[in-house]
C-alpha cells in the first residue's frame, strides 16, 4: 500500500478531491466542454468500472481518453474494433520464439494489457471478439491457451460506439452492456465550445495534459484512492432507496411504476445497484463528505442505469427512451427518511 | 462538546412525546366537548323547555348524558391508544436522526451516523464502520452544535385542535339532533315537575342559608316523586303533602322568630295572618320604639293590610306575598333605615315569594294527580274487569283500560256533544299564561292536543243523541272482534255453506268422427326395420 495509512482520513478525502479536480482540469485543457462526460469517466475510473461512451464520430472521444491517461500517468492502448478483428488481436497470443537454440511458445500480450484501453466502435466487431473482452472487464485477467494472465490495476475499458451507421454492426449483448459501469452520451458541442475547439486544434500550439503523479506512482496512488471510495459509508435508508430504485425499474418488481411495466422487458441487474452506490460514494467524496446523500444517488441514476434497461418493441416504436423512464422513476420514488 | 448519539436519543424521546401528545389532543377536544354536553344537558333541557315548550324526559336525558359520557370515554380511550401507538412509532432512533437531518440539511450524515452508532444495534454498527467514521463523527458534532431538541421539536397542538374540532362539531351536532329527536311535549305531570325543578334551582341560586337549600331539595324531591312512574298516585299525593307541610311549618317557624324579634325591640306588637290559605282581610298593627315590624303574610289571593307605626328609630315593614294589596302604615317612620336592611328585606321578600310559588305549584300538582286518579278510578269502576268500549273522557293512550275485546260489556255511553277536557281550567293548567298553549288544541307553541274525550257511534239498538259530527276532530272506527272459539269440541262439517256447482248445458254436442283411413304409412327408419316385424 502507499502512503494512505500514514495520513489522516480528512487528508485522504482532501487528496481525493485534489486529484480528481486536477485530473478533470487537465483533461479539460485538451477537451473543450463535455464536463459531465469527463467527470463520469473519471468517476468510473475511481470506482473501478468501465465506461461505454456513445457519440457520433469526431467529438473527441479518443482524445479525451488519451488525455485522461496522460493526466493520470497511466498506460493507454487503443483498439479499433472491426468486423475482422479476432480475439487474439485484442488479448494476445502465443508465438513461437527461439532463444538459446530452444524453441518455445511465448505469450505476446495484446492491447488489452494496459491501464486504460480504448475500444473504438466496439459494436463493429463480431460477438466473438466482443466477448473476448468480457473476462478482462469483469475479472481483470485473460486466459490464453490455458494460462491466465492478470491485468495490472488500475484497469479500465472505455468503449465507444456510434449511434449512427448501424449497418453491419453487432449491437452489444445485454450481458456485455451490463458490465459497463456507466454509459455516457457525448453530445454535439455548443457554438462557443466549437469555437474554442477550432482555436485549439488549428493553431500552432497543441494542448497536452500534464501528469498529476510522479512517474511510476500513479497506479498505486489511484488504487489507494479507489480504496478510499469504498470506505465511504452509506446509511440504511439510502440502501433502501437504492433498492427501491432497482425495484421500481424492474417490470413486475416491487414498486414498479406503470411506465416500467409498459415499456421495459427487463430491468437493471444487481450490478446496477452496485454502480449506483459506487458512483454515489465518489460524488460524496467530491462534496467533501464521507457519507452518501440522496443527491449523490440521484446524480448517478441515469448514467448507471440507462444502458441496463431493456426496452420492448412498444417503447422503441413510441420512441420512449430509457432516460425518460428513469426520470419518471426518480420523480415518483419517495425518499425514506428513516 | 455535544455527543451526537445523546442528542439523537434526546430528540427521539422528545419526538415521541410530542407525537403522543398530538395524537391524544386529537381525541381530547371531542372528549371534552362530549363531557361538556353531558354536564350541560340539564341546561339544554331547561332551555328547550323554556324556549320551545318541549321537555326532555329524565329517562331520555339520562340516556343522552350517558351516551355523551360513553362517547367521551371512547374518545379518551382511542386517544390513549393512538398516543401509545404514536409514541411507539416515533420512538425510533433512526427516525429521529432523519428528522434532525431534515432540519439541519445534513445531507444524511446524521442518519448515517445513527445507522452506525445506534445503541440498539451497536455491534452491527461497529462492524460496518469504516476508517472514515471519525470524520463523520466530527461532522455530526459540527452539525449538532447548539442543537436543542426541545426548541427544534416544539409541541404544536393548533393543527390537532383544528382538525379534531370537526369531530367535536359532529358530536355536538349529533347531540343536538338527538335532543331534538327525543324532546317531547310534556305531560302535565312532567310540566309540573319541570316547574318545581326550576323553582328549586332559583331557590338554591338565591339561597341565603341552609333552610333555603333544604327547601330546594324538597322541591326536587317533590318533582322526582311527581315523575316517578313506579309510585302510585296516592303515594305521590302523600309525598307532595309532606313537602307542603314541611314548607308550611318552616314558614311558621320563620314568622314566629321574626315576631319574637320584633317583640323584643320594645315594639307594640305584630299583626299576622298565619293562615296561608286564608282569603280575606287581616290586619296587624305594631307600635313601639326601636325596631318594630308589622307584617302580614298571605299566600293566596286576598286583601291584606298591615300597619306598623313605630316611634323613634324603627322600621315598619309590610309584606305582600302574593300580589295582594298591601298598605303599609309606617309612613311616619322617622328612624333611619339603612341600605343593608333594605337589601335584607328584598332577599326575604324574594325567598318568601319563591316559597309561595313553590307551594302553589305543589298544590297544582296535587290537584292534577287527584284528578287523574279520580278519572282512572271511575273508569275502572265502570269497566270492571270485563272490558268495555271507549268511554267519554278516556284517553285511548292511557293505560288500564281493561279488556276491550268484549263489546258486550256494560260501559258508559258517551253523550254526543260532550267535551271531556275538564282539567283544562286555568287553575289546573300548568301554564298560567293562556298564550303559552293549552291542551285544547292550540298547537302554535308546540303542544299536541291529546284526545281526552271522544265520541263514538251508537251501537245497533242503542238509543241516544245523534253525534254532532261538525265538532268531531277524530273519528275512530272500530271493527268487531272475532269471536274466540271455545277451544274444545270436535270438528263438525259445515254442510250449510253455499257450494260451487258444475254448470251444464241442456243440449249435448254431437260427437265428431273421422273414419277416413290414413293416406300413407309411416316409414320405419332403416336401422329398426330388422327389429320390427
Amino acid at each position: 500500500m502507499g502512503a494512505a495509512p500514514q495520513i489522516s482520513p480528512d487528508q485522504r478525502v482532501a487528496e481525493f478531491r485534489r486529484v480528481f479536480s486536477r485530473a478533470q482540469t487537465e483533461v479539460s485543457r485538451v477537451i473543450v466542454g463535455h464536463q459531465e462526460v469527463i467527470r463520469k469517466t473519471l468517476t468510473a475510473l475511481f470506482c473501478g468500472g468501465h465506461v461505454l461512451i456513445e457519440g457520433v464520430p469526431g467529438l473527441g472521444k479518443t482524445l479525451m481518453v488519451k488525455a485522461a491517461s496522460d493526466a493520470l500517468g497511466l498506460s493507454f492502448k487503443r483498439v479499433q474494433f472491426t468486423p475482422d478483428l479476432m480475439p487474439s488481436d485484442i488479448i494476445g497470443t502465443q508465438v513461437l520464439t527461439e532463444s538459446d537454440g530452444r524453441r518455445e511458445f511465448q505469450f505476446k500480450p495484446g492491447p488489452i494489457f494496459a491501464h486504460i484501453v480504448l475500444g473504438d466502435e466496439i459494436n463493429r466487431a463480431t460477438p466473438k471478439t466482443q466477448s473476448a473482452v468480457l473476462e478482462a472487464m469483469e475479472e481483470h485477467q485473460v486466459t490464453v491457451f490455458g494460462v491466465t494472465h492478470t491485468l495490472a490495476p488500475p484497469y479500465i475499458v472505455l468503449a465507444t460506439q456510434n449511434p449512427i451507421e448501424l449497418e453491419g454492426t453487432y449491437p452489444l449483448p445485454e450481458a456485455q452492456m451490463d458490465r459497463f459501469l456507466f454509459k455516457v452520451v457525448m453530445g454535439a458541442p455548443k457554438p462557443e465550445e466549437l469555437r474554442e475547439i477550432l482555436n485549439r486544434t488549428t493553431g500552432v500550439q497543441d494542448a497536452h495534459a500534464q501528469a498529476i503523479f510522479e512517474p511510476g506512482l500513479a497506479p498505486q496512488a489511484i488504487e489507494d484512492l479507489k480504496a478510499l471510495v469504498r470506505e465511504v459509508m452509506v446509511a440504511e435508508p439510502l440502501e433502501r432507496y437504492i433498492i427501491g430504485i432497482i425495484g421500481a425499474c424492474t417490470p413486475g418488481g416491487v414498486g414498479a411504476i406503470p411506465e416500467v411495466s409498459q415499456y421495459l422487458r427487463f430491468g437493471p441487474s444487481p450490478r446496477g445497484a452496485q454502480a449506483l452506490i459506487l458512483c454515489s460514494k465518489v460524488n460524496a467524496l467530491l462534496a467533501g463528505r464521507v457519507t452518501v446523500s440522496y443527491e449523490d444517488v440521484d446524480d448517478a441514476i441515469v448514467p448507471a442505469l440507462r444502458h441496463r434497461l431493456l426496452r420492448n418493441f412498444q417503447a422503441e416504436a413510441e420512441n420512449v427512451s430509457s432516460e425518460s423512464i428513469l426520470e419518471q422513476v426518480t420523480k415518483r420514488l419517495k425518499r425514506p427518511r428513516a | 462538546m455535544p455527543n451526537p448519539v445523546d442528542i439523537i436519543s434526546n430528540s427521539r424521546n422528545r419526538i415521541a412525546k410530542v407525537a403522543a401528545i398530538r395524537a391524544f389532543v386529537y381525541a381530547l377536544v371531542p372528549a371534552t366537548t362530549a363531557l361538556a354536553l353531558a354536564v350541560g344537558l340539564d341546561a339544554i333541557a331547561d332551555s328547550t323547555w323554556e324556549v320551545y315548550g318541549y321537555i326532555l324526559y329524565p329517562a331520555h336525558a339520562e340516556l343522552l348524558s350517558d351516551a355523551m359520557v360513553i362517547v367521551a370515554g371512547v374518545c379518551l380511550a382511542v386517544g390513549a391508544v393512538r398516543a401509545l401507538v404514536a409514541y411507539r412509532g416515533a420512538n425510533d432512533f433512526m427516525g429521529a436522526a432523519g428528522q434532525i437531518d431534515q432540519r439541519l440539511d445534513g445531507h444524511e450524515e446524521i442518519v448515517t451516523l445513527a445507522t452506525l452508532a445506534d445503541p440498539a444495534n451497536l455491534d452491527l454498527g461497529r462492524a460496518r464502520r469504516s476508517p472514515l467514521f471519525p470524520v463523520l463523527w466530527r461532522h455530526a458534532i459540527a452539525y449538532l452544535e447548539g442543537f436543542d431538541p426541545k426548541l427544534e421539536f416544539e409541541l404544536e397542538v393548533g393543527e390537532p385542535i383544528r382538525r379534531s374540532s370537526l369531530l367535536a362539531a359532529v358530536i355536538a351536532g349529533l347531540m343536538v339532533l338527538a335532543t331534538l329527536g327525543l324532546a317531547r311535549p310534556p305531560t302535565p305531570a312532567m310540566a309540573e315537575a319541570a316547574k318545581l325543578n326550576k323553582i328549586a334551582r332559583e331557590i338554591q341560586n338565591s339561597a341565603t342559608g341552609p333552610s333555603d337549600i333544604a327547601l330546594a331539595a324538597r322541591a326536587r324531591a317533590a318533582a322526582a316523586a311527581l315523575t316517578d312512574p313506579k309510585l302510585p298516585p296516592e303515594e305521590k299525593v302523600k309525598r307532595l303533602q309532606e313537602v307542603m307541610r314541611e314548607i308550611e311549618s318552616e314558614q311558621n317557624q320563620k314568622k314566629n322568630q321574626e315576631a319574637s324579634v320584633g317583640a323584643k325591640g320594645s315594639n307594640s306588637g305584630a299583626g299576622k295572618s298565619p293562615d296561608l290559605n286564608a282569603k280575606g282581610q287581616s290586619k296587624g298593627e305594631g307600635k313601639g320604639q326601636g325596631t318594630g315590624k308589622g307584617e302580614t303574610s298571605s299566600v293566596n289571593a286576598g286583601n291584606n293590610e298591615s300597619k306598623g307605626s313605630n316611634a323613634g328609630s324603627g322600621a315598619g315593614n309590610g309584606k305582600d306575598k302574593n300580589g295582594s294589596k298591601d298598605k303599609n302604615g309606617s309612613k311616619d317612620n322617622s328612624g333611619s333605615a339603612s341600605a343593608s336592611k333594605d337589601k335584607d328585606k328584598d332577599n326575604a321578600n324574594k325567598a318568601q315569594n319563591q316559597s309561595i310559588e313553590l307551594q302553589n305549584e305543589l298544590k297544582k300538582a296535587q290537584a292534577q294527580i287527584e284528578t287523574e286518579s279520580a278519572k282512572n278510578t271511575a273508569a275502572g269502576q265502570a269497566g270492571g274487569n270485563h272490558g268495555r268500549g271507549p268511554q267519554p273522557g278516556e284517553s285511548p293512550n292511557e293505560k288500564g283500560g281493561g279488556d276491550r275485546l268484549n263489546q258486550n260489556a256494560e260501559g258508559k255511553i258517551p253523550r254526543p256533544g260532550t267535551q271531556g277536557a275538564k282539567n283544562n281550567s286555568p287553575a289546573e293548567n300548568p301554564r298560567s299564561n293562556p298564550d303559552q298553549g293549552s291542551n285544547l288544541g292550540d298547537t302554535h307553541l308546540g303542544e299536541t292536543p291529546a284526545a281526552r274525550n271522544y265520541q263514538r257511534y251508537l251501537k245497533p239498538g242503542e238509543k241516544g243523541d245523534s253525534i254532532d259530527i261538525r265538532d268531531a276532530r277524530y273519528v275512530m272506527f272500530r271493527l268487531p272482534n272475532a269471536i274466540p272459539s271455545a277451544g274444545t269440541g270436535k270438528t263438525v262439517l259445515d254442510t250449510e255453506r253455499p257450494k260451487a256447482t258444475t254448470p251444464y248445458a241442456n243440449v249435448p254436442l254431437a260427437p265428431t268422427r273421422d273414419d277416413a283411413p290414413p293416406d300413407e304409412r309411416q316409414l320405419v327408419p332403416p336401422r329398426y326395420r330388422e327389429l320390427i316385424h
